[in-house]
């Protein structure tokens, strides 16, 4: 409950409350939410620090104890959220902790603004707010590295029971840097930090290219995505040649004008269009009907296929050298590649009907 | 016919209607030198390899210079007669001497598996087309 009204918040309001000045956490030991502390002087509103970090809540009670301070009246909240042009330590965590836990976007200010003094104190008021606790030791150490880290604009993502691991980069108001979230345990020197993000960037473009390439989602792995991707490339090639050869072998002596096909209606025409071009495999053949000279066409173009020719001379010498044996043979196997690309012809009519009046 | 070097927003220069302009017009070029009527079957593998090409060729010429890929087949296409590669043009075997980082490759990956649907969808649509009109 008590994250769940923190992270409320935190969705309302920027965190950005400390500027340079250290508030004084070494008196709050956990003992209880009142504690006198010295507010920084970029602190607008609000009377202590506790109301800072319990947040303005709209009702008070569900939050811990009873004896915990009221908290700022939501009116009064917007007083809270400094401007992000005022403080300049403090840009840094600004994008980033509107998205974060609450616990890592409390910590994170504590790291910049806190001595290291204060650090234990404040970890042990902090594990007490949070619900989930969370080892101590791994989070001081994260506080540590966080600590030098802020001086190389990174921040140290500290450790999170959660199995969220995204890494994220903030955009900051100083456009120089790019603020990368680091994972827990990894190295955080730029060159790492460079790698990381280079990686992410491989990844997100593999994402793009599984949505392109059907089939892709139950292949994990960007071995086994590459091998879809080249299968369907490979396989966009051949339907490239096959579709070629249809057109060849149209006994039609129509002139090929760009005036017969309206292209405006292409569009509204290919959404009707079965999506063949995205099996990789060919079907059997059903409907597509060939004379045997076509299908000694065929055969040259599966064996051009399978063995391409250097020239188009040899190519020919060579279809016609394997047409007497296969022609009789196989022309029925050989015809297996073309997929059912011709539809209902009904259906096509239709078509034609809306788009070629 | 040279487009503007517009794309996507306009449909009449988009990537598609280039393509499909070049295509027609070589298509048309070929028929006419080749009457389809007298279809033995050399003839038919004859036309089905410059049909072939003219799409290849009309999709890279669409393109033209602003992917890698279309760069390497229209160098492909310029010096096949002198130098031929018997190799199949696939993105992962460009000829192509600049560098291709894994970013770039999958970039052009996506653009190409983009270009040949593309090419995919005009060549069935002629297809059918004049497939029914007989």
């Amino acid at each position: 409950m008590d994250v769940t009204v923190l992270d409320r918040q935190q969705a309302t309001y920027p965190l950005e409350l400390f500027a340079s000045s250290v508030p004084l956490f070494q008196s709050y030991l956990g003992s209880g939410p009142i504690v006198e502390l010295k507010r920084p002087e970029a602190y607008l509103g609000g009377d202590g620090f506790h109301e800072f970090v319990y947040f303005p809540v709209g009702g008070g009670p569900e939050f811990g104890d009873s004896e915990k301070l009221n908290l700022v009246p939501p009116d009064a909240a917007p007083g809270y959220c400094i401007s992000r042009t005022s403080s300049c330590q403090m840009t840094a965590f600004h994008a980033a902790s509107m998205k974060e836990e609450r616990e890592d976007m409390i910590l994170e200010k504590m790291e910049s603004t806190t001595g290291s003094g204060s650090r234990e104190s404040f970890t042990k008021r902090k594990a007490e707010v949070v619900a989930d606790h969370k080892s101590k030791d791994k989070r001081i150490k994260g506080e540590v590295e966080g600590e030098s880290e802020v001086k190389t604009k990174c921040s140290t993502q500290v450790s999170r029971n959660s199995s969220k691991e995204n890494s994220k980069a903030c955009e900051v108001q100083k456009p120089d840097y790019i603020h990368v979230r680091a994972r827990r345990g990894q190295a955080t020197d730029s060159h790492s930090l460079a790698e990381r993000a280079r990686r992410e960037k491989i990844s997100k473009k593999m994402k793009c290219l599984q949505d392109l390439v059907p089939g892709c989602n139950k292949v994990t792995g960007k071995a086994g995505m590459l091998d879809e991707i080249i299968n369907y490339v490979q396989s966009l090639q051949r339907q490239v040649g096959f579709l070629s050869m249809k057109i060849a072998a149209l006994n039609s002596s129509v002139e090929f004008n760009v005036e017969n096909l309206p292209i405006k209606e292409f569009p509204a025409y290919v959404a009707n269009f079965p999506a063949a071009a995205k099996l990789p495999a060919m079907p059997n053949l059903t409907c597509f009907q060939l004379n045997p000279m076509q299908k000694e066409a065929v055969n040259c173009m599966l064996n051009e296929t399978i063995h391409p020719p250097l020239t188009a001379t040899e190519g020919i010498a060579s279809a016609s050298v394997s047409i007497p044996e296969q022609a009789l043979s196989s022309s029925t196997i050989t015809l297996q590649p073309f997929s059912t690309w011709n539809m209902d012809p009904q259906g096509l009519y239709n078509v034609y009907d809306m788009g070629f009046h | 016919m040279m487009n503007t070097p517009q794309q996507v927003k306009n449909p009449s220069s988009s990537l598609k209607s280039r393509f499909i302009t070049r295509f027609l017009g070589a298509l048309t070029k070929i028929t006419a030198e080749d009457p389809i009527l007298s279809s033995s079957p050399t003839r038919i593998f004859q036309r089905y390899r410059r049909i072939k090409v003219a799409s290849n060729k009309s999709m890279a010429y669409s393109v033209r210079s602003r992917r890698i890929w279309s760069r390497a087949m229209l160098s492909r296409f310029r010096s096949r007669r002198s130098a031929f590669s018997g190799r199949r043009s696939s993105v992962k075997t460009t000829n192509c001497g600049e560098a291709m980082d894994v970013c770039n490759l999958l970039d052009e990956t996506a653009h190409y598996i983009k270009c040949l649907t593309t090419q995919v969808q005009v060549m069935r649509k002629i297809v059918d087309f004049y497939h029914l009109s007989k």
